[in-house]
């Protein structure tokens, strides 16, 4: 019986089975029934019962919640070493996504702050580590650093600083293979280089490969993601490397940008990601169906919950549907798909995702689902019946009508302006000109208006 | 033949500020929690093995509770699915129930 302080700080009993679980047979979940527990060494139902009947400790009858206030971890200080031996301890220390990274000297860093007027101690965004219970606040300066790591120009970083902002992991805690997808929009597209045509998702243009490896970075070195500790995907997913960063072609698109259909004008700059497993290509083109029926055929498989879909859109398939086949918004387009794809209703439940998730809706008498539930196995039922979370992007360069279906969803847009170098003469009638909020020490580089020498302050 | 130059480099953890806040659940910090007590025995008790709803774990309740059948024959084991959300603390109506109907409540499982 192993008692454990995961939920709430209640020392609950714990029981624990072999992995995994999902996937496997009767006989073999009653194997792990009958086995043992392998954190304990005991027998998993001796354990059971005496989780229900041994009586409580000292520990368990009453817990007393406390906050325990902020405290700050120094920097830790790394000795002066060879680039080659620290190439080798950031490694070893997990601080990479495996590839050798540019190590974060004060004068790069410093460099990099020059990307933003935002001060160093700006807190940027709080992560929660499960694991440890800590919540850890990141600062301008600590994005900085991974974003030298990542190969970025200053230029890059506040596209950095608005993804770290939304502080989502670029890889989810999960022994699945999530991916995700960071798209960025609006003037700073241009400004930075970013590519949204030709090769769009292939590792060759600066600024998608720097800003979408800066996320992974970010989530490896702040999420604890050591393997086996955080970090329990069986497989992985190649995506990660650099999370399909990309940019919207919305010069070529016929349709509104993705941001302006989130609520941002066509002139801000803002990132939007995306979150889901699977992504398919399609080959050649749909000469012999329309490209919604061709769609059918990838998105089957890919059957996910909440009618989550993202289809990104060359703009040659983008001007076609819009032109020859009538979808003036990407909204249209999207309806279409929802109402005219079927599949059996078995097909459907049978899926172990959608039954996770959206099961518990049937049973308490949520429509469609819980209609749906009640079908005849070979019924057909139209599954994506929430078009609204199907998501058009259009990226491509012309060359071929292609496409990508994803089981991705939507998840959050932030601004980049927001973190965008100002001019250092800007004033405001408070005095903050909008860097207002909490603060915590920096690493004492130069900044403007200080007159700090890199000297870092007493708290490191 | 000359030395390579030593670099000083930045920590990419950077100065972390971490609480170890375990969370309150809603209530006022420094308020107490009462775990239940527990059984003598499960001997004639009405035992929920409630599954998340986690892949797997439906089946794998299953063959507890047929293994509680076959152990512990007077146990009546009851097998529900979690309401509402697989990964969230948004079950209310089975809570009550098994306060109500049942002794004890096995939760599992994830994986």
């Amino acid at each position: 019986m192993a008692a454990d302080r995961r939920y709430y700080g209640v020392p609950l009993r714990f029981a624990y089975t072999p992995h995994p679980v999902a996937g496997m047979t009767s006989s073999v979940l009653r194997s792990y029934v009958e086995g043992v527990d392998p954190a304990s060494g005991r027998l998993v139902m001796d354990e059971v019962v005496d989780a229900l009947t041994k009586p409580l400790g000292p520990g368990e009858r009453v817990v007393e919640h406390a906050r325990v206030p902020w405290s700050r971890l120094p920097q830790e200080l790394i000795e002066p070493d060879t680039e080659d031996n620290l190439q080798r301890l950031f490694y070893e220390r997990g601080w990479t996504d495996g590839l050798p990274v540019i190590l974060p000297t004060r004068e790069r860093v410093a460099a990099m702050l020059e990307g933003t007027t935002h001060l160093p101690d700006e807190v940027v965004g709080e992560i929660y580590l499960e694991r440890t219970f800590e919540r850890v606040r990141f600062t301008v300066e600590m994005v900085a650093i991974i974003g030298v790591m990542a190969g970025a120009r200053p230029e890059h970083l506040p596209v950095i600083l608005a993804v770290a902002s939304t502080a989502e992991p670029s890889i989810p805690r999960s022994t699945t293979p999530f991916g995700r997808m960071l798209l960025v929009n609006g003037p700073v597209r241009h400004e930075i280089g970013m590519n949204a045509g030709v090769g769009a998702f292939s590792p060759r243009t600066l600024a998608n490969s720097v800003i979408g490896r800066a996320w992974t970075l970010l989530t490896i070195s702040w999420g604890g993601f050591r393997l086996k500790e955080q970090f329990w995907s069986s497989q992985g997913n190649p995506v990660s490397y650099s999370n399909m960063c990309v940019a919207e072609n919305e010069e070529a698109s016929p349709w509104e940008p993705f941001h302006v259909e989130k609520g941002f004008e066509a002139t801000e700059s803002t990132v939007s990601l995306f979150r889901g497993w699977n992504v398919v290509n399609n080959v050649v083109g749909s000469s012999h169906r329309s490209v919604g029926e061709d769609m059918f055929t990838q998105i089957r498989p890919l059957v996910s919950p909440y009618s989550a879909a993202t289809l990104v859109l060359d703009p040659l398939v983008a001007r076609h549907l819009e032109s020859d086949q009538g979808f003036k918004t990407k909204a249209a387009f999207c309806r279409w798909l929802s109402e005219h794809f079927r599949l059996p209703a078995r097909e459907y439940w049978d899926n172990d995702v959608v039954d996770m998730l959206v099961g518990p809706l049937a049973v308490r008498g949520v429509e469609p689902y819980a209609t749906w539930r009640n079908l005849p196995p070979d019924t057909l039922i139209a599954p994506y019946d929430k078009p609204a979370e199907m998501n058009v992007v259009v990226v491509g360069g012309e060359t071929s009508p292609m496409w990508k279906v994803s089981d991705f969803s939507y998840t959050v847009s932030a601004s980049v302006d927001r973190w965008r170098a100002q001019p250092l003469t800007t004033e405001c009638d408070d005095g903050s000109c909008g860097l207002a909020g909490e603060s915590l020490p920096h690493a004492g580089y130069p900044r403007p208006g200080d007159s700090s020498t890199g000297t870092p302050p007493a708290a490191f | 033949m000359a030395k390579p130059n030593r670099v000083e480099v930045l920590s990419p953890e950077g100065c972390r500020t971490v609480v170890a806040d375990e969370g309150t659940a809603g209530r006022e910090p420094g308020s107490l929690w009462t775990m239940a007590p527990r059984l003598d025995d499960l001997r004639g008790k009405t035992v929920y093995l409630v599954d998340t709803g986690f892949g797997g774990s439906g089946k794998f309740l299953d063959e507890m509770q047929a293994w509680l059948a076959e152990h512990l024959p007077t146990v009546v084991a009851v097998r529900r699915r979690k309401t509402g959300h697989v990964f969230r603390d948004d079950t209310k109506d089975l809570w009550a129930e098994i306060k109500e109907r049942g002794q004890a409540a096995v939760l599992g499982v994830a994986g």
